[in-house]
Formats: structure tokens, sequence, C-alpha cells
């Protein structure tokens, strides 16, 4: 074990690390530049838990009802050896007729086993890439595996299409609606996302076969629902430029180890779950612990990270908590207080700082135009910022 | 109408009367002729009935003639189990003859509200699960999923199939058959997957059949598709007046196979018949011979309950009984 995994294995305290699944590895090439994250990825710690103990817990989870629906419409698109699938692969993407060949990997005999069900993936898609004719077309919940940040992780597609102009597709079902064509973009760069990890990892699964890595189409087929049926509709994603953001990711993973050694050495995450695992360990040390790991908030963290409540928090008084756009216009004024002090005019703008001063003021000019026009009073709200001025305090309980 | 309900009642109040003086001769007069009074207010229902659903009696009508003779041939237990479906036998003979009179097409489409009394209300079916999904595996002759059981079952026999109950089935049956192997004239089994002999996952089949019946290829799922595509559409074919679940199951069918739908809302039997013929072609030689291979090596391999029941990669040591 090398000294980064010992130093992670230490940061995440004595129990097992969390899984990797293709929700977090896509979410990993969101916010690559979150210290904060990146370490707690890379020790495996139970974020969801961690926010819980800090008491501002994840405001979203998996919502039971979303689960439940999304596992209905994907029986009912793989019925019947895929019979739903296979008229929509043959209408809309010209699959031929003969190309029928069903295979089942969600358990090997009867035996659900990981590694059992991975070997057997590995045989039947190698024999697949080998042969001609006798390939088969259809593999349903296949196994894959690729391995971020020293740890294996186990991903598990919903299905994967051959023979479509000779290559793999990788095939995601999803339960978000199209409507007229157009469903929500951001499910669908999540989804588009998701799949890029599934094509990197069946890619390397073939590479280490001795296949072409070209064998997996940059395409991924994402099926959902038409409309407000329950009819399934297909859509082709080119999720190239996902692959391209998802390797350089990965390959930044290597440089955890420099990460973890700038932490001072006694650092510890550990929750000291008691016999019925509520957290024990108090809040404050919690919070000490990690201030030393420098965050980047961004209000698309509330979309993908369990911490997201408790970094806002520490970020109320940064401008970068209010978005990219804000950040970009103000330049660099990285503190609410600074802002609004140099759009009072209280404050000259030093070097550098004139572009967003001039916005600033020009736009509290507007609002108290707009404000005396609606005649009412401007209020000052100078006097609240006292609780804004967060810098001091954080600086107090390191 | 009311002034039959108004002189019921006035008959009701003199016989209470009558029977309250004691006077029985004029208590017995009364009741009699409440009780006429009461049957004319009965059919003076029963007219208002026909008049107002004249269009929907025909599925009702529909019920009874295909319960008598279920398009496979068998007897089907206890007929309709509905004390409804007997004013719907009532009304079969003037809905029939007023519909032949209309010229009225046979109505079984989905938009049917008459036939949306649920037959399930309040009734249980008289025959056992394990006989229900038997009756709808030998129609479809194939290896099914407990959903398409479910639909098969409620196009085209009577009585509720509860799909929850379906679940545990399979372990029931090999429980029992492992207790007293052949005790019974037929157990619902698994189908085997080609390469490993194991049990398939979700599919029930029926012991009697013959092995190559019962295994799954890799082109299998496919091919039992079309091959209950066929045998649904010639159930449909077969029905005096097709149920809308019927036509419904069978549309589902002839929109997934190409060449079966024709447009339209409506799926034509022949047409799907037909379309899946000709994809069966392509697949069932091929398919023919992975399933005759695997079933070759599972009489040598495998003993009698895991020929039925599919053997299982466990952890070793209990596999002791498929080895």
């Amino acid at each position: 074990m090398t000294n980064t995994e010992a130093r992670l294995d230490q940061i995440r305290g004595p129990v097992p690390p969390r899984p990797h699944n293709a929700r977090t590895i896509a979410a990993l090439t969101s916010n690559p530049a979150c210290v904060r994250r990146a370490i707690l990825d890379a020790a495996g710690v139970d974020k969801a838990k961690l926010a819980a103990a800090l008491g501002l817990p994840a405001p979203f989870g998996q919502s039971r009802f979303a689960i439940t629906r999304g596992n209905a419409f994907e029986q009912q698109v793989k019925a019947n050896g895929c019979a739903e699938l296979l008229r929509l692969l043959r209408e809309q993407l010209g699959l031929p007729i003969p190309e029928v060949s069903y295979d089942d990997l969600e358990e090997v005999a009867g035996n659900p086993g990981l590694p059992m069900r991975h070997a057997r993936t590995r045989q039947l898609l190698t024999r697949a890439a080998d042969s001609g004719d006798d390939a088969g077309t259809l593999f349903d919940h296949p196994l894959l595996c690729l391995e971020v940040g020293g740890r294996l992780a186990y991903l598990e597609p919903d299905l994967i299409a051959f023979r479509l102009r000779g290559k793999f597709h990788v095939v995601e079902i999803k339960s978000f609606a199209a409507i007229d064509g157009q469903a929500d973009p951001d499910k669908v760069a999540a989804a588009a996302i998701q799949s890029a990890v599934y094509v990197l990892a069946l890619r390397q699964l073939l590479a280490d076969s001795g296949h072409a890595a070209d064998l997996v189409a940059d395409e991924v087929f994402l099926v959902c629902p038409e409309n407000f049926a329950n009819r399934p509709t297909a859509a082709v994603l080119d999720v190239r430029k996902q692959l391209t953001v998802l390797r350089r990711q990965l390959s930044r993973l290597a440089f955890i180890a420099e990460l973890v050694e700038a932490l001072p050495p006694d650092i510890c995450l550990d929750l000291e779950p008691d016999a019925a695992g509520v957290a024990r360990r108090p809040a404050a040390e919690l919070a000490g612990a990690l201030h030393v790991l420098p965050p980047r908030y961004m209000p698309e963290c509330l979309a993908s990270c369990e911490m997201c409540r408790y970094c806002r928090d520490g970020a109320r008084a940064e401008t970068a908590a209010l978005g990219r756009a804000v950040r970009e216009d103000l330049g660099g004024v990285d503190y609410v207080e600074t802002a609004l002090q140099l759009a009072a005019g209280e404050l000259t703008a030093g070097g550098g700082e004139e572009d967003a001063a001039a916005l600033l003021r020009t736009a509290e000019r507007l609002r108290l135009e707009c404000l005396q026009a609606a005649q009412f009073p401007a209020p000052d709200f100078r006097g609240s910022h006292e609780s804004l001025a967060a810098p001091q305090s954080l600086e107090t309980t390191a | 109408m009311e002034e039959l309900e108004r002189r019921i009642d006035e008959l009701r109040g003199a016989v209470r009367r009558a029977a309250a003086a004691g006077d029985r001769a004029r208590a017995r007069e009364l009741r009699g002729e409440l009780r006429a009074a009461e049957s004319a207010w009965d059919d003076a229902v029963a007219e208002l009935e026909f008049q107002s659903a004249q269009p929907r009696t025909a599925p009702r009508a529909a019920w009874p003639t295909s319960a008598a003779s279920p398009p496979d041939g068998r007897q089907v237990d206890g007929g309709p189990p509905d004390a409804e479906a007997d004013a719907g036998l009532r009304h079969a003979g003037p809905a029939d003859a007023g519909l032949a009179d209309a010229g009225l097409p046979v109505a079984g489409l989905s938009d049917d509200p008459g036939d949306s009394r649920p037959r399930a209300s309040g009734t249980r079916s008289l025959l056992p699960i394990r006989e229900q999904v038997h009756q709808a595996l030998t129609l479809i002759g194939v290896p099914g999923a407990p959903k398409l059981i479910v639909a098969v079952h409620d196009a085209f026999f009577s009585g509720p199939l509860v799909a929850a109950r379906l679940t545990s089935i399979r372990r029931d049956e090999e429980r029992s058959f492992r207790t007293a192997p052949h005790a019974r004239a037929y157990y619902l089994c698994a189908a085997l997957t080609a390469d490993l002999l194991a049990p398939a996952r979700g599919l029930l089949a029926v012991s009697t059949w013959p092995l190559a019946q019962r295994v799954i290829g890799p082109l299998s799922p496919r091919v039992d598709y079309l091959t209950a595509a066929i045998a649904v559409a010639d159930g449909v074919r077969r029905l005096p007046a097709p149920t809308p679940d019927a036509t419904r199951l069978l549309w589902r069918f002839a929109v997934n196979i190409p060449g079966a739908h024709a447009g339209g809302r409506r799926a034509q039997p022949g047409l799907v018949e037909q379309a899946a013929r000709a994809e069966l072609a392509v697949h069932r030689d091929q398919d023919l011979a992975h399933r005759q291979a695997a079933a070759a090596r599972a009489q040598a391999q495998l003993d009698e309950a895991a020929q039925l029941f599919g053997s299982r990669l466990g952890a070793a040591g209990q596999t002791a009984a498929s080895r």
C-alpha cells in the first residue's frame, strides 16, 4: 500500500471506502478544482453521513418513486427479449433483422456475485469481438470495471448493443421524458457523462484482451419515454467531448498524491459511530478538520455533492457562491462585502477592479432609480452585512 | 315508473296493515298484487337498462359465448363467475338481435365503456393459480414471463389472475417436486439457459413440454416472442367477438414486429401472423440448432429435478443435488 493510500485510509477512518459508480465518477468531472471534494472522494468518505454529522444534510437522495418508475420503464423496454428495444434499433438505427441474439448478464446461473458477473461479461464480450456470426447482439446488464484513483469500480450499464455497423454501443434507458423530441438538458447531460464512463470502461475491457478500442462507438443510445405516454423512443448522443473531459480528469486523479502531501499529518474525518451507527464525533472537530481542505463552492454543487450545504454555508461571503456568470462579471472581487462597498462608492477600486466597480456602481444607480420610481424607500441592508463578514470567523475556528 | 313505485309502496303499506289486523285472506291477495307490481317494476328497469346501454351490451353478449368455447377448445371451469353475467346472458338475445338488425360492428375497442365494469369485482377465480398459469402457457406454447402470462390470461380466459402471486410459484413448484416427484400431472418449471443450463431469470414453463422447448438459446427470446404472437393472433381470430384485452395484447405484439402493423388503430390477426412467420423463418433454424444441442447436453448432464428447475452455481458443496 502506498503512502498516499495509507494517508487516505487514515483520513477516512476505520470504515470501508465507498465504492465508486458511474454517477460518482461522472461527478468528478463537474468540479475539478475543488480540493475538498477530490480528497473526500479519493478517500472514499461517505459524504452523506459526514454532512449529516455536521448538521447540514444533503437536500437530495435518490427518490424511491423515481427509482421505481425508472425500473418499471426499463423492464418494459427490455421485456420479451428486448422486443421494444429491437423495434427502436431497427426502425431508428437500421439494425438488421437477423440480429436478435440476447444474453442476460444480470446473474450467472443464479449467482449474482460481482466478480463472477464481470468474468462472464468479459468472456462474452471478447467472444463477440473475436468471432463473426455468432457474436451476440444485446447484452443485458453487463458488469464492467474501471480503475479510478487506485480503486476498482464496478459499473453496470443498462445494455450493450453490438453489430450495429460492426461496433459496440452503450444503451442507457432513462425514465425522464422526451417531449416533442426534447428532454431536460441537464438530465441529458448527466446521462451523457455517465454513458461516457461506460464507454471508457468498455474500451478498456476490449483493449485488455487485445482488441482495438474504437470497436466501441462514440455514440450512445439514450432510450426514454416519448411525450407523455410510456412508449420508448431512442436518440443518439455523441459523447466524444465527455470522453475527453473524463480522460483528462481521471488522469489528474494521479495528482491526488500531491494534494495529500500538502495536508497536515494527523487529519482524520472519522465519524466514530457507536453501536447503533450514530456519529459521536463532535461537529466542531469535524468542521475544523474539514477546514483544512479548501473547497470551491459553486451553485452546481447543490445538484451533485452531498457536502453542498456545508460548503455553501462557508462560502456565504464570497461572490463565487453566486455562480459562474456573476464571478466572471465581477472579475477580481472575491467577497460580497467588497462588492457592496464598491457599489455604494465607499471603496475606491484597486488595480484590476475598475471594470467590476463601474459595473457595480451602474447597477446600484439603476436599482435606486427603480426603487424611487416605485416610491419605495431604498432599504438599508448594510447593517446586516456583519454576518457576511465571514472571512474573519473562518479563521478563528482553525 | 314512478306510478309503479307509488303503487308498490301503497301495496306494501296495505299488506302490513292487513297482516297486523290479522286479515290473512286480504293480506294474501295484497301480497299477490304486490308481487305482480314488483315484477312489472323489474321488467321496466331491465327495459330501461337495455335501451340506455344498447351499443354496450355486445361485449357482455360476447362474454358467455367466449367462455363457453375457449380458443383452445379446453373446458373452462365454472364459466363466467360473475352473477351479473347471468343478466348479460338474458340480454344476449335481444342485444344480438338488435345488433344484427342495426348492422353495428361488434364493439371491441378500447373506448368501449360498457366493458370497463371490472370482471374481478368481488369474484375469485374458481381455478387455482397454477391451473390458470398452465392455461395461459399452453395457449402460447413457449416459456413466458409473468407479465405476459397475466396479459394472455386476461385476454382469453375468465377470472382474475393476480400477478403478485406468480413470483413465488417457481420456488413452490420446485419444493413440491422435490418432496414428491411426479406426484402431479404437470409442474410449472423453469426455462433453462442454453449455455450454463441454469434457470432463466423470470421465465415460467410447463414440465410436460419437451426439453428443447424449455431451453433458451441466444436467439430464443425473440423466437419465443414471435411464436407467442402467432398463438395470440390465432386465439384472437378464434374469439367470436374480440375483447379489449385481447385486441390490446395483439396490438402490443403487432407494434414490435416489422410488417405486422399496417397503420390504423386495430391490429389484424392475419397480418400479425404473416409478419411473425416471416421473421421467424429468419431465426428458426439457428435457434433450433442451439436448443437441440443444449437439450442433449442437459439430458446427459443433469438429473431430473435439475432438468426441470435448472442447475445453479452456488457455493461449492451446495450443488450436490444437481451433479
